[in-house]
């Protein structure tokens, strides 16, 4: 036991001899935390899309418009002026300006010659999402006439009107009706996120962030035990320690063993950040989260060991470290939800582990779930970590 | 200046031969674009990643609107979208969705069409909600069924506000028995159903920008992303065999050569330099073989590329200068390559991040970079290009300067 904590002393010592450990250990995994759950509001914010929107008519038709938009549940409406929101389209900071033209008024609605200009970033589905919201508020800004105008040839068809002014006057009390039935229509639809009823979990799209960058920073350095091989290799000190009385168990024992923990304080580090700076739910199943979490780490380390058998020098167990945990983190939905994926590759990254401790995380923290729930995550990552514990101790060599 | 070019080439060489540095510079960018394209769809033909969202769909309505909805989901204009399946009860659909099986269920209770169709004697005036019960883990989908739902709705409501218009604004309807208003209603939502087409009173004037040019590819922004992203990678490495060679005693042997300090500091940045645009040139070139993104304006891609190379070569010498190891320029170039890859948008768009944010991105070559490579995906040319290019080389010559000041104070470059 003594050899066990000399060995993960050591590790502690060389890992955190650089400064700049710290950077890779806590800065930069809360800073990425914070900046990506930064792009999605919280579960207290306006989570709609935001659309700018310039309002040169500044008639009752355009605040019409402006009124049905924020009734809009995918955007959010910011109104600006035509310089600032070509500027900000322009720069690519919005993904859609919606324009209102001077002449859009209620003359031009009667005469069919209203028009309004929508313009968006290509390729965006934001600006997509956009247009079809924007959509939905001029059919009902126009569906207000369209009544007017069904109710005005409906009277007709039974009874002509006397004059012009008659009709007219018909039209307009129509079009109040119709205006008067749009603001008293009820909501026909309802929206409930999916969770377990019995344990409520406000849904708050940072939850992805947080958990996907928590795997993200914590297998590159798992996978990282590969370099301290190749360092201690490199070193002579493995060839070393042949001649103490420390067995290949001891020293694999100690050097997994250490890392793992150093792993878990990273974790526990960045889900108290979550907890505390962006009010996630992280802390609802200590023992589960635990669960996951160990055994996510210990299918990394697993993965890490297996690499340290294959790879020669630091700089390349370096190098590979980043490169499998990023790409692991990318393909497992730690950076972008696995449902933008295709269904072929939905399947496929199954077999990662990072796709497992992913959707063991999201078990947690998005739908509410407990210990039972998360145990076939936890299984896998365990048989992540069997495996490739085996092939990394079976292939070890000292030198 | 033969000396000069000969270091150089000889950097370059030395850059190559090293597998675990080439698998960093070029098989890392690679393999994440590679993913990137997943994510964007870039593999399928389509817009987006987002196809054949699973949905179920309980219809407990069975009348005229509930089945309307259900013909939608099941339309042709719909089929790659979305792939709708039936479920019997609500609950049945509550379990597929906590088993992540579906994005979102969509319940449509009984009574939905009695709610806004009167027909004879059971028109029931309470509102009946449709129900979306939908995966938190799969925001993106949930909300395209969300916005399907509510178009139909719209056109729903559009076709009873017309009825109840026609019918309200009849004079005396006040006084008339109620089967004879219901049966009025009903002809009246009938015919301003039949009457309406999809386009409304006000037309929407669409434009993409660029887009009539040029029909942009997602990854002419992931590609460039993750090669700005790696590049400082690259250019950390170079600066950092400047003290790895004092430490392994080849810059003083060089120092004593007749070679003058200038040239060998020369020879050291022009090898960082020519690394790093083999590395981007050889991203780009991959990204126009292998994805097949149209760059354009090839003598504006060069010009762009080696600006942006030599705003990083210029965050390269700063690292050398600062740092006192190679070990240790290794360790700030990793960060900064990282921090520079979010702050620049080579993960997430700018658009997606906080505007103090968007203000720091303007210091990496990252955001300038990409803002180029972007016009450039775009069909801009040159003319466009100028703002982007300008920046990144006065980021360069201005990096230079301060990494050449620090040069002298810390005396790297003598014997």
């Amino acid at each position: 036991m003594k050899k066990l904590f000399a060995i993960i002393y050591k590790d502690a010592l060389i890992r955190f001899a650089s400064p700049w450990e710290w950077v890779f250990f806590i800065v930069l995994p809360v800073a990425f935390t914070f900046l990506l759950a930064g792009g999605t509001p919280s579960g207290e914010q306006d989570r709609r899309i935001r659309l700018l929107v310039v309002d040169e008519a500044g008639t009752s038709v355009s605040h019409q418009v402006l009124a049905e938009l924020e009734k809009s549940t995918a955007v959010r409406s910011e109104v600006v002026s035509r310089a600032e929101g070509q500027k900000q389209f322009d720069e690519r900071r919005a993904s859609a300006l919606f324009i209102l033209p001077a002449d859009l008024d209620i003359s031009a609605l009667n005469a069919g010659s209203a028009e309004v200009e929508l313009l968006q970033q290509p390729n965006n589905i934001n600006a997509t999402v956009a247009e079809r919201a924007i959509l939905t508020a001029l059919r009902s800004v126009s569906s207000a006439v369209g009544a007017a105008n069904n109710a005005v040839s409906q009277r007709e068809k039974q009874m002509p009107f006397a004059s012009e002014a008659e009709r007219q006057a018909y039209f307009n009390q129509s079009l109040e009706i119709a205006r008067q039935l749009q603001a008293d229509a009820p909501p026909r639809v309802t929206v409930i996120e999916g969770d377990t009823p019995e344990q409520q979990v406000d849904w708050d799209p940072r939850a992805n962030s947080s958990a996907g960058q928590l795997i993200t920073w914590v297998f590159i350095p798992l996978f990282g035990i590969s370099a301290m091989f190749a360092y201690e290799r490199q070193q002579g000190t493995l060839r070393r320690l042949l001649t103490t009385p420390c067995t290949k168990a001891t020293f694999l024992l100690g050097t997994i063993l250490g890392q793992v923990a150093f792993a878990l304080l990273q974790m526990s580090l960045l889900v108290l950040f979550g907890m505390a700076v962006l009010n996630l739910q992280w802390g609802r199943d200590p023992l589960a989260l635990a669960v996951i979490l160990t055994a996510a780490a210990l299918a990394a380390a697993a993965l890490g060991t297996t690499m340290g058998t294959f790879i020669k020098s630091e700089s390349q167990a370096n190098g590979l470290s980043i490169m499998f945990g990023m790409v692991m983190a990318l393909l497992g939905g730690c950076w972008y939800p696995l449902e933008l994926f295709p269904e072929v590759v939905r399947t496929v990254v199954h077999i990662l582990p990072t796709t497992w401790a992913m959707q063991g995380l999201l078990d947690l923290v998005l739908r509410g779930r407990g210990l039972v729930d998360i145990l076939p995550e936890a299984g896998v990552l365990l048989g992540f970590a069997v495996v490739f514990f085996v092939v990394g101790i079976w292939r070890f060599r000292y030198e | 200046m033969l000396k000069l070019i000969l270091i150089g080439l000889k950097d370059l060489k030395i850059m190559f031969r090293d597998r675990a540095a080439l698998t960093f510079m070029l098989l890392a960018p690679f393999l994440l674009t590679l993913g990137l394209g997943f994510v964007t769809g870039s593999f399928g033909g389509g817009g987006s990643g987002l196809s054949d969202i699973p949905v179920v769909l309980v219809n407990l309505d069975k009348a005229e609107l509930g089945n309307a909805l259900v013909d939608v989901f099941y339309s042709e204009e719909l089929s790659t979208l979305v792939e709708p399946s039936g479920a019997a009860s609500a609950e049945a659909t509550y379990r597929l969705v906590e088993e992540d099986q579906a994005a979102a269920a969509v319940i449509i209770p009984a009574g939905f069409t009695q709610s806004i169709i009167p027909t004879a004697g059971t028109f029931s005036p309470d509102p009946v909600q449709i129900e979306i019960y939908s995966n938190p883990a799969r925001p993106t989908s949930a909300g395209v069924i969300k916005a399907i739902v509510d178009e139909f709705i719209s056109r729903v409501e559009e076709g009873r506000i017309s009825g109840m218009t026609a019918i309200l604004s009849i004079p005396g309807i006040q006084n008339m028995p109620s089967e004879q208003v219901e049966a009025l209603a009903r002809g009246m939502f009938e015919n301003a159903e039949a009457d309406s087409d999809s386009t409304t009173a006000i037309a929407l004037k669409k434009a993409s920008q660029g887009a009539d040019a040029v029909q942009f590819d997602p990854l002419a922004y992931m590609a460039p992303g993750m090669a700005l992203m790696f590049l400082m990678y690259t250019v950390s490495y170079g600066g950092r065999s400047i003290l790895a060679e004092k430490a392994q005693g080849t810059l003083p042997r060089l120092l004593v050569s007749p070679t003058l300090s200038y040239q060998i500091l020369g020879g050291k940045v022009f090898g960082i330099f020519l690394s790093g645009v083999a590395q981007v040139g050889i991203l780009i070139l991959a990204s126009s073989v292998f994805f097949g993104v149209r760059w354009g304006d090839s003598f504006g891609l060069v010009l762009l590329i080696l600006a942006a190379v030599f705003g990083a070569t210029g965050w390269g010498l700063l690292l050398t200068a600062i740092g006192r190891s190679a070990g240790q320029v290794s360790a700030l170039g990793s960060s900064v390559m990282l921090i520079f890859g979010i702050l620049g948008g080579s993960f997430i768009s700018l658009e997606q991040l906080p505007p103090f944010v968007r203000m720091v991105s303007k210091i990496t070559p990252n955001a300038w970079g990409l803002d180029g490579f972007t016009t450039l995906a775009l069909g801009g040319g040159l003319p466009q290009l100028a703002e982007p290019i300008t920046a990144l080389l006065v980021m360069g010559a201005s990096l230079f300067a301060v990494s050449a000041i620090l040069f002298r104070r810390t005396n790297v470059m003598k014997r």
